[in-house]
């Protein structure tokens, strides 16, 4: 058991891909520390480094405090789950799971009774005798994370362990591997991206971009206080709606023109918020689907006029698109394939399954007012204050 | 009758006329195999049968007798010769496994500058037949003293069976995915290890493979036993037959008796290793 701390690593593969830029994070003893981003931003390189499958171009890794830059895989004991699982194919189960016992030289009772601890923990007693292919993919991820328990190992590295499961299978290894990891408190770096995985499993979840650590923070501070656009539009599904407004002030109160229309914020943005005080400056408003609520006409609060675009029911809520209304509504910015965030001319909200709207319903909605987001235009820096 | 009735009564004749169709090409197929194992099957029979007869007992068509053996055991070291055989075999098989098995390995696994035309070239030299470098092959190891004993020929049949020992290796190896020896490079494996305990173990379809096939070839071949070991106590048992038939016995049963000594060891090989042939078709390294 150890902490792992990366200080500026950074990856440069042949043809100056950089794959990992400056990464720092610090992984405590027996944290689980989830990392997530879209795909190639690193995170399976950032894995195999710390495993030692890959070099370090530059900066220092270490575990448990010692530098491992140059430590060969096979002195760094650490455990690694691959994504397809790689279980060796003429190996049982039990040799599969007691084969890094074996190279260390342990006795075999000793191999025989820890494989048989880690697969009563994990549910596999009775199949110990059996091949990798006549097991289910659910069993054979099993075998996976047995492989890596057994060993005791000073940090548990898994990589989209879960990617190849059925989405049933998927929830309960979910919990399974939670608390497992509980059990054994092994400090551990998780990558997917999935980010249901992300929220619910991890103690601390790093959000990675373009070889870039984005932020790193429990799920629900990830959740309420991301420190920038990605961020913002990456974690919560649907993700957070973004748009592109301007500051108006006016009569010393703080407003927004979003499109045509006003929006009034009250007062306490001033002091959370590093807001800028002239007016007609850009910035971006982020608002979660679930603090949109529909109002009367006369509704106090910042509210905007909508109509209702589409409506998606999907069982225990629905998801109304709602775009603002009247003429030259929002100026908003395309779909940003390459930054993966969407700021949509449409409100997405989030509502009961029994809220009355149907599509071409015009509706006033107030967005909560104590919880919104701004960012930086250019940038997409929160503008929160306090927040890296 | 309803109309639906009759579609029932048609659609059962159909699927039974589908079942005795597939019996009858089922039925069909295993005369034909029957046939050809007969063909394949019969010289064995023939010389197991006329190597237990006499000379006289051959020409009278029955009897049983063990003098052809006798006979064979006499005129030329047949036991001696089986054993140059099996050595020869042996050694140049391990130094074919021996460089073909890491060469396939580093081919497929490992990127170096160039490795494609030097794989390239390596598998072309597989389409090298042996007649044409027989002679050149010749001078170089008698430049090199060695058409004594076994060692040219060893050289000789290594060389041979090096470039497709390789080519099977690298196409081998291909398949199996990098994470399999990565899981074991993380499990405690150093370079060493992973080799005897991983990469070797995963490889054993790919080595019987190449052992069976080499085998039967090396095991069957006369000329380069005959030209490369001058020393009559090395040499194998092919040359042996040859140098019989070439005038030291005119007795048949004698010569089956030799041709059938000569032809087992090749059959039992493949027999051993034919369970991890088809194994090495169906194993799939699981994903
Ligand atoms: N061996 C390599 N040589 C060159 N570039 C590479 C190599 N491995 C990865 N890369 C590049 O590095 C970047 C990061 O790859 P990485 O596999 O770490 O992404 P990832 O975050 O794991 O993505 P995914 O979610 O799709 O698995 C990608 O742009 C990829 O193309
Ligand atoms: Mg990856």
């Amino acid at each position: 058991m150890a902490e792992i701390t990366f200080e500026g690593v950074t990856k440069v593969f042949a043809g100056n891909v950089t794959a990992v830029d400056h990464l720092d994070l610090h992984v405590a003893d027996g944290e689980f520390m989830v990392l997530v981003g879209p795909s190639g931003c690193g995170k399976t390189t950032a894995l195999r480094m710390l495993a030692g499958l890959e070099e370090i171009s530059s900066g220092t890794l270490s575990i448990g405090g010692r530098v491992v830059n140059h430590v060969l895989p096979k002195d760094r004991d650490v455990a690694m789950v691959f994504q397809n699982y790689a279980l060796y194919p003429h190996m049982s189960v039990a040799q599969n799971m007691g084969f890094a016992l074996k190279i260390r030289g342990e006795s075999k009772d000793e191999i025989t009774r820890k494989v048989a601890e880690a697969a009563s923990i994990l549910r596999l007693s009775e199949y110990l005798d059996r091949r990798p292919k006549a097991l289910s993919g659910g069993q054979r991820q099993r075998v996976a994370m047995g492989r890596a328990i057994v060993r005791s190992p000073r940090a548990f590295l898994m990589d989209e362990p879960l990617s190849n499961l059925d989405a049933q299978l998927r929830v309960e290894m979910r919990v399974e591997i939670a608390r497992i990891q509980r059990l054994l408190g092994v400090a551990t770096l998780y990558v997917t991206h999935d980010q249901i995985e992300a929220m619910t499993m991890g103690d601390r979840v790093a959000v990675m971009r373009g070889g870039k650590l984005q932020q790193v923070a429990p799920p629900q501070e990830l959740y309420d206080r991301p420190a920038n656009e990605f961020v913002a539009g990456f974690m919560g599904s649907p993700p957070m709606n973004l748009l592109r407004v301007r500051t108006a002030p006016a009569e010393g109160r703080l407003a927004l023109a979003v499109g045509a229309q006003r929006l009034e914020l009250p007062r306490a943005y001033e002091a959370s918020h590093e807001l800028p005080t002239d007016a007609d400056c850009e910035l971006v408003l982020g608002v979660r689907p679930e603090d949109i609520e529909v109002v009367d006409e006369a509704g106090s609060g910042p509210t905007l006029r909508t109509r209702v675009e589409r409506r998606e029911a999907l069982g225990a809520e629905i998801l109304v698109h709602l775009a603002l209304v009247e003429a030259g509504a929002p100026s908003s910015v395309a779909y940003d394939e390459d930054v993966a965030i969407t700021r949509p001319s449409v409100l997405v909200a989030r509502m009961a399954p029994q809220a009355r709207v149907g599509v071409g319903d015009v509706l006033n909605v107030r967005l909560n007012e104590e919880r919104l987001h701004f960012f930086d235009a250019l940038s997409g820096v929160s503008l929160a204050r306090g927040t890296a | 009758m309803s109309r639906d009735t009759v579609d029932v009564a048609e659609t059962d004749t159909s699927v039974e006329r589908r079942v005795r169709a597939r019996r009858a090409g089922r039925g069909a197929l295993f005369v034909v195999m029957l046939g050809v194992a007969v063909v394949m099957l019969y010289p064995f029979w023939v010389m197991i049968v006329d190597s237990l007869k006499s000379e006289n007992q051959f020409l009278a068509g029955h009897g049983f007798s063990w003098s052809s053996w006798r006979t064979l055991s006499s005129t030329i070291p047949v036991l001696q010769e089986v054993i140059s055989s099996t050595i020869i075999c042996a050694v140049s098989i391990l130094l074919i496994l021996a460089v073909g098995l890491p060469a396939g390995f580093a081919f497929a696994k490992l990127k170096f500058r160039a490795s494609g035309v030097i794989f390239l070239g390596i598998v072309s030299a597989m389409m090298v037949p042996l007649q044409a470098i027989l002679m050149p092959e010749f001078v170089n190891i008698t430049r090199l003293g060695l058409t004594g004993g076994y060692t040219g020929a060893v050289l000789v049949y290594a060389a041979l069976g090096t470039p497709f020992s390789v080519f099977l290796f690298a196409t081998y190896f291909r398949g199996v995915p990098d994470e399999l020896i990565e899981a074991g490079i993380v499990d405690g494996l150093g370079y060493v290890g992973a080799l005897w305990r991983l990469i070797v173990p995963i490889a054993i379809p790919a080595i019987a493979t190449v052992t069976v096939l080499q085998f039967i070839q090396i095991w069957d071949d006369l000329l380069v036993g005959l030209l490369f070991i001058q020393n009559t106590s090395e040499r194998p048992i092919t040359v042996g037959l040859a140098v019989l038939a070439a005038g030291r016995t005119t007795s048949i049963p004698a010569l089956m008796a030799g041709s059938l000594l000569s032809a087992l060891p090749a059959m039992i090989v493949y027999l051993v290793f034919q369970r991890y042939l088809v194994k090495g078709l169906t194993m799939g390294i699981d994903r």
